[in-house]
C-alpha cells in the first residue's frame, strides 16, 4: 500500500473517532442498557510474531475476529516487531498497512529514542502515517525513565498530540528467556519527566501494582494505566482506589496474554459502578485519543 | 446488567454444567490470621464474588496445622494447643471448601504425625508442600520421600508447589516439575500435582510429561496465550486440574486459562472438574 492511501485509510478511522457500522455489526457482545452499548477499547494489543513462541491469536485475523466476539469495538495495536528490531521505521510502516486492513485497530508506532533518527519516526508516526500513540520499550530498548533522551522524547510527543504508553514489562521476569532477561522498567522518575512537558500525555501498561504506588505517581493526573497484569480478584478496583477511575484503561496485552482475563477481570469481578465501568473499558481511552483540547 | 455469557465470560449456565472444582484456592496462604482462621474467612469473602461468578462447585484450600509452616510460633502453638481452630474455614464453608494441610518436611516426625491427625482421621483431603517460607524443603529430599511413603498409604492427594524461574529458584526449598519428576517416578502409583505447571510452563510441561503420575495445575501464572493447548497436547485433558489462585490471582486470568482456551469442551470439563474429583475418588 502507498503511503498516500495508507495516511487515508488510517485516518479516516482514526481521525473521525468512530468505528464503522460494519465492525460494530460483528460484535456479540453489545449490551443494550440505559446507558447504551458497553463498548469495550482495548488500548493495548501487539500484531506479529511475539519472538519467543507462536501464540494462538498471532494471525492479524484471528486476532480481530477474536476480539469482535468479545466486544472490543476498538483497539490500539503496536507491533512486537518494535521490541527488537532496529529498523522502528520500517516496523511503523509495516504496522500501519496492517492495521489498514481492519477498522477497529489503530496503530500505535515503536519509538526508541536511543536509535539515530528517532525524531523522524515519531514525525512519520504523527504524520503520514496518522497514529494518534507511540509505544515505548524502555527495559528492552535500554533507557531508563530519567533519561534525557526519554525527555525529549516527551516533549516531541507533546508537540505531536501522541499518547506516550510506555511498556513496564511484556513477560513475567520470572519466565523470560535466559538470554533475553529484562527487568520491569522502574516508574519512579516517570512523575518528574512528565512534569516537565506542559501537555503530554502518558499510559503505562502492563504493570503489576505491588501495594501503593509513590505518592508522585498518584499525583501526576497526565499519567494513566491498564489494567492487562493488574491482577487479584479486586485488582482492578484498587488500582481505581488508587489513582481514579478516570485513571484507569483497559487494556488486554493480547494476544501475549489471553484477552478474556482482562475483560473479565475488569466487567464481570470488579464491582465497578456502571459509570465507572463504561469510562473504563473505553470512555478514558476516547477522551485521551480524541477528546484533546 | 445482564452480561450473561458476554465479555469473556461463559454464561452461568455453561460455568454451571462444567461442575468447577478448584484445587488451588489461596485464601490467606502464607499466614491464617493470629487466631488460626480469621485472615482466611477474610479472604474467603474477599474471593466470594468470583466463585458465585464462576459458579465454582468446591474449593480447595491449604491450612496451617501448626507444623510450623509460617514464621509466627505464637500462631504455631496456638493450632498445635488447639486444633479446632484450623478447622473453623471447613465448618463455616462446608459446601464450598475441602482443605489439604500444608506440611514441614523440615519436621517429618510431625508431619507424619499431622497426616495421620488431619487425613487418615479427616477431614483434610491430602498434603501440600510449599515452596517457600521455614517448611518449604526441595520434594526430592529424603525427608519429602518418607512423607510420601505414609501420604500414599493414606490415599491422599499431593499437591507440590512447583516454580522454574528465570536466574534460578526462589529459595533453596523450592521444587521444579524436574525435582518432582524424579519423586514420582519412585511411587509410580501415586498421583502428584504439579502446581503451577512450574510457572514457565514450556518447560514444565515437558519435564513432567514422561511421568503418568504427574499431573499438572493451571494457576499462579499470567493468562500467558497457549498453555492449555500446549499441556493437553503433550500430556493429555485428563492429566491436567485447574485451579484459581484466589484471591490474589482472578477469576479472569484462571478461568480463562480454560474456558478460552482452543481446546474441546468436554476436556473443559475434564479439566475444570471432573479430573480433580478423580483424584479424590469422587
Amino acid at each position: 500500500m502507498k503511503r498516500r492511501a495508507l495516511l487515508e485509510s488510517s485516518l479516516s478511522v482514526a481521525a473521525a473517532g468512530i468505528v464503522s457500522t460494519s465492525s460494530l455489526s460483528k460484535s456479540e457482545n453489545r449490551t443494550q442498557d440505559g446507558g447504551g452499548v458497553l463498548s469495550v477499547f482495548d488500548t493495548n494489543v501487539s500484531l506479529f510474531r511475539w519472538p519467543f513462541r507462536r501464540l494462538p491469536l498471532d494471525e492479524t485475523e484471528a486476532l480481530v475476529r477474536r476480539l469482535r466476539e468479545l466486544g472490543v469495538a476498538r483497539a490500539l495495536a503496536g507491533s512486537f516487531e518494535g521490541v527488537l528490531h532496529r529498523d522502528c521505521g520500517a516496523v511503523n510502516r509495516r504496522l500501519a498497512e496492517e492495521c489498514a486492513r481492519f477498522s477497529e485497530l489503530l496503530p500505535v508506532g515503536t519509538i526508541d529514542p536511543g536509535r539515530p533518527g528517532w525524531e523522524s519516526d515519531l514525525e512519520e508516526c504523527a504524520g503520514e502515517l496518522g497514529m494518534r500513540a507511540i509505544r515505548l520499550f524502555p527495559n528492552y530498548h535500554g533507557y531508563a525513565l530519567g533519561d534525557r533522551r526519554f525527555h525529549a522524547l516527551l516533549e516531541r510527543a507533546a508537540t505531536a498530540g501522541l499518547l506516550v504508553q510506555v511498556a513496564v514489562a511484556l513477560e513475567d521476569t520470572r519466565t523470560q528467556h535466559r538470554l533475553v532477561a529484562v527487568p520491569d522498567v522502574d516508574l519512579g522518575p516517570l512523575p518528574e519527566a512528565v512534569g516537565r512537558v506542559p501537555g503530554v500525555l502518558v499510559q503505562v501498561l502492563n504493570d503489576r501494582p505491588r501495594g501503593a504506588y509513590p505518592e508522585a505517581l498518584l499525583d501526576e493526573s497526565r499519567i494513566s494505566f491498564d489494567v492487562a497484569r493488574v491482577d487479584g480478584t479486586d485488582g482492578v478496583a484498587r488500582l481505581r482506589d488508587m489513582v481514579g477511575w478516570e485513571r484507569v484503561l483497559f487494556g488486554s496485552h493480547a494476544p501475549f496474554l489471553i484477552p478474556e482475563a482482562a475483560l473479565i477481570r475488569t466487567v464481570h469481578e470488579s464491582g465497578l459502578a456502571e459509570h465507572e465501568l463504561r469510562c473504563i473499558v473505553g470512555g478514558n481511552a476516547e477522551r485521551l485519543l480524541f477528546d484533546k483540547a | 446488567m445482564d452480561r450473561d455469557g458476554q465479555f469473556g465470560l461463559p454464561s452461568a449456565a455453561a460455568l454451571q454444567g462444567y461442575r468447577i472444582w478448584d484445587s488451588y484456592f489461596t485464601p490467606s496462604h502464607g499466614h491464617p490470621g493470629p487466631d488460626g482462621f480469621s485472615a482466611v474467612l477474610a479472604d474467603i469473602e474477599r474471593s466470594r464474588r468470583a466463585l458465585e461468578l464462576g459458579r465454582f462447585e468446591k474449593a480447595c484450600y491449604f491450612a496451617h496445622v501448626g507444623l510450623g509452616t509460617t514464621r509466627d510460633a505464637e500462631l504455631e502453638t496456638l493450632l498445635d494447643a488447639e486444633p479446632d481452630r484450623v478447622v473453623v474455614p471447613l465448618e463455616r464453608y462446608p459446601d464450598l471448601l475441602l482443605g489439604m494441610i500444608q506440611l514441614n518436611a523440615n519436621d517429618p516426625g510431625a508431619s507424619r504425625e499431622a497426616i495421620d491427625r488431619w487425613i487418615v482421621e479427616g477431614p483434610m483431603v491430602g498434603a501440600y508442600l510449599p515452596g517457600g517460607g521455614p517448611a518449604a524443603l526441595t520434594c526430592t529430599h529424603r525427608n519429602v520421600i518418607g512423607l510420601v511413603e505414609r501420604l500414599a498409604e493414606a490415599g491422599a492427594v499431593i499437591m507440590v508447589h512447583t516454580w522454574i524461574k528465570t536466574g534460578g529458584k526462589g529459595g533453596p526449598g523450592e521444587s521444579t516439575p524436574a525435582e518432582l519428576a524424579e519423586l514420582a517416578r519412585r511411587f509410580p502409583g501415586q498421583s502428584f500435582v504439579c502446581a503451577h505447571a512450574g510457572g514457565e510452563w514450556e518447560k514444565g510441561i515437558r519435564a513432567v510429561r514422561d511421568v503418568p503420575n504427574i499431573l499438572v495445575e493451571t494457576s499462579g501464572f499470567d493468562a500467558t496465550a497457549g498453555f492449555l493447548e500446549m499441556a493437553v497436547r503433550e500430556l493429555g485433558a485428563g492429566r491436567i486440574v485447574f485451579g484459581s489462585h484466589l484471591p490474589s490471582r482472578s477469576l479472569g486470568t484462571e478461568l480463562s486459562k480454560v474456558t478460552a482456551a482452543e481446546v474441546t469442551e468436554e476436556e473443559k470439563r475434564r479439566i475444570l472438574g471432573a479430573n480433580f474429583r478423580a483424584l479424590l475418588g469422587e
